[in-house]
């Protein structure tokens, strides 16, 4: 079972990892050391981005999902799929043949294209109000990536308030599935949950600790590569016919970076994927810079969710098919409009709290501590060799001068100030 | 008194780079913890001071003072100068080359923005003389 209250939701097994330094590399946040390359330990801030899950080639690193216990009660199970999913089984697999193989395994399956497309319909709106006004923070921010969620929360707070309050597509979906089940009585039990299939490590801690709700919708999280095998052995073969989806090319669409706003009508929005590239962008609007950007869209994943952790094809054979098949489909929305607004109006699309800056990253030692601090470690930082070899156990030499400025290291560790 | 002071060299048209000093200073900033409506004006107008500096001035060197109740940067160059150094602070104004326009720049915002933004400001500057801009802020 997964534990509410832990922080990391990526964790390294101990037992696997040999020492290297490949995840600490890798790291974004520069939250893993290797002290002493023993083993690997997440010592910092952990966005869950899944960047260490890539790079292990001891497959020492995990994200935490549902997998553990979703064998057995995959009975109870209703499923609410990522459209990322469609991209991984290659262009002759239409997403209605993977409908049906989840259906041969699980108790109900959805579609998420209807709510991908409400999401849509209730983000225009909500720019379309708050554009041009004085007290509207601009740019706005997607909220769709729990890891650029939590980037923001805890290396940009001062951006908070720029994320969008429009509710994910996920959580609309999961909310209005149960509702409709228990009003019809849909599946004539009560002990079923609701489960998101994600390309995405960070999936699991956007439902357990959720920052735009007081509880999130979803029951829980499986990882495409843990559905992956049963699907490709339960698609239906070459005589079954399965109904024709309901979905459409934007749906499909939207696991590639630029799929959500593409998916919008037009308008002065970006789309930003990637770890460094989205820290870079998000630096800048702290800057105050792109006040003339009404929306952006931000995926921590280079090309957007087809290049998640969890998915198995490759992020630009999982492009391609995504190319190929929403070529198939309609590229209209089946929405009825005056409902939707109907619905924005009510405030059924709107998120149920403000996300907060965590506690752990608001503390401050004082100005004058602070920069001294500063100067302690461009002193020491001048000593290093600056190769950046990572045999301290720190990332670079910038994080080991810190490490040391702090106390977490000592000079000697530096393999380098050893020899000379 | 000042607890730290800082300098950065700024190279004129090197377009690939520029932004880079103020995306530093905004870095520094954030590290040391000053709030951070303080710190998005600092770094708006140290971005557009930063900028100039390409766009129009010479080589020049950015200076930011900081205090426990406030910060200060200077950017001086040594390039053209300006003539009117009231016209230069009027919205719209601008003399921005057809390069400089193709890269968004040229609105003539950027004095008038780091007016908005900042406690004092002072531009010190005369025709063949180079330019000092002086930004003032309180913490
Ligand atoms: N460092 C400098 N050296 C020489 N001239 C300058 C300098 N800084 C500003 N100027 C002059 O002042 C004008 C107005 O500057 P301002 O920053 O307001 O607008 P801009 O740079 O032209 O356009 P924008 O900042 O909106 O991209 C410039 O066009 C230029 O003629
Ligand atoms: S880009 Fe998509 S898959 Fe990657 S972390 Fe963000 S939401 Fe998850
Ligand atoms: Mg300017």
């Amino acid at each position: 079972m997964t534990d509410k209250t832990s922080l990391h939701y990526v964790h390294i097994d101990e037992k696997r990892c040999v020492g290297c330094v490949l995840c600490m590399k890798a790291c974004p946040t520069k939250a893993i050391r290797v002290r002493g390359l023993k083993v690997a330990k997440i010592v910092g801030t952990c966005v869950d981005c899944g960047e260490c899950i890539r790079v292990c080639p001891h497959g020492a690193v995990k994200a935490t999902t549902t997998r553990d216990d979703y064998k057995a009660p995959a009975a109870n199970m209703v499923i609410s799929a990522s459209p990322v999913l469609y991209s991984q089984f290659g262009q002759d697999v239409l997403p209605e043949d993977i409908q049906a193989a989840l259906q041969k395994t699980f108790e109900y399956v959805f579609d998420q294209t209807y709510f991908l497309d409400l999401y849509n319909v209730a983000l225009e709106i909500f720019i379309k109000e708050t554009s041009g006004k004085e007290d509207s923070s601009r740019p706005l921010i997607s909220p769709v990536c729990p890891v650029v969620n939590r980037l923001i929360a805890y290396r940009f707070p001062a951006l908070l308030k720029n994320l969008s309050p429009i509710l994910t597509p996920r959580e609309l979906a999961a909310r209005e599935l149960k509702r409709r089940i228990e009003k019809d009585d849909l599946l004539k039990k009560t002990d079923y949950g609701v489960y998101h299939i994600t390309p995405c490590s960070a999936k699991m801690i956007s439902i357990n600790n959720p920052m735009f709700l007081k509880t999130s919708y979803l029951d829980g999280a499986i990882g495409i590569n843990d559905v992956f095998e049963s699907v490709k052995r339960n698609l239906p073969g070459p005589d079954e016919t399965s109904p024709v989806s309901p979905s459409n090319s934007l749906a499909i669409g939207w696991g590639i970076s630029g799929g959500e706003i593409a998916a919008m009508g037009e308008g002065n929005y970006m789309a930003v994927s990637g770890l460094p590239e989205t820290i870079r962008y998000l630096e800048k609007i702290e800057m105050g810079l792109f006040r003339d950007i009404e929306y952006f869209e931000f995926r921590a994943c280079l090309e957007g969710c087809i290049g998640g952790p969890l998915t198995v094809a490759d992020r630009y054979e999982a492009k391609r098919t995504v190319m190929n098949i929403s070529r198939m489909f309609s590229h209209d929305k089946r929405i009825r409009y005056a409902q939707a607004e109907r619905a924005y109006r009510k405030g059924w699309f709107f998120s149920e709290k403000r996300p907060q800056q965590p506690e752990e990253a608001g503390k401050r030692s004082g100005i004058i501590h602070e920069i001294e601090r500063q100067e302690k470690i461009a002193k020491i930082m001048e000593g290093l060799p600056g190769k950046e070899c990572g045999f301290c156990g720190s990332p670079g030499c910038r994080s080991f001068a810190e490490d040391v400025a702090d106390g977490r290291a000592m000079l000697e560790e530096c393999i380098r100030m050893r020899i000379r | 008194m000042a607890i730290l002071t800082k300098s950065y060299p700024i190279k004129a048209r090197d377009y690939l780079k520029a932004g880079e000093i103020s995306m530093g200073v905004h870095g520094l900033l954030k590290k040391i913890g000053f709030a951070t409506e303080l710190i998005r004006r600092v770094s708006i107008c140290a971005y557009e001071a930063e900028m100039n500096v390409v766009m129009h001035g010479g080589d020049g060197v950015m200076t930011i003072e900081i205090g426990e109740d406030y910060v200060n940067i200077t950017i001086k160059d040594s390039g053209p100068g300006i003539e009117d150094v009231s016209l230069a602070m009027k919205e719209g104004f601008s003399t921005a080359s057809e390069e400089a326009r193709q890269m968004g720049f040229g609105a003539g915002m950027g004095l008038p923005n780091i007016k908005k933004n900042s406690d004092s400001l002072d531009v010190i500057s005369a025709k063949g003389k180079g330019t000092e801009v002086r930004i003032g802020f309180v913490a």
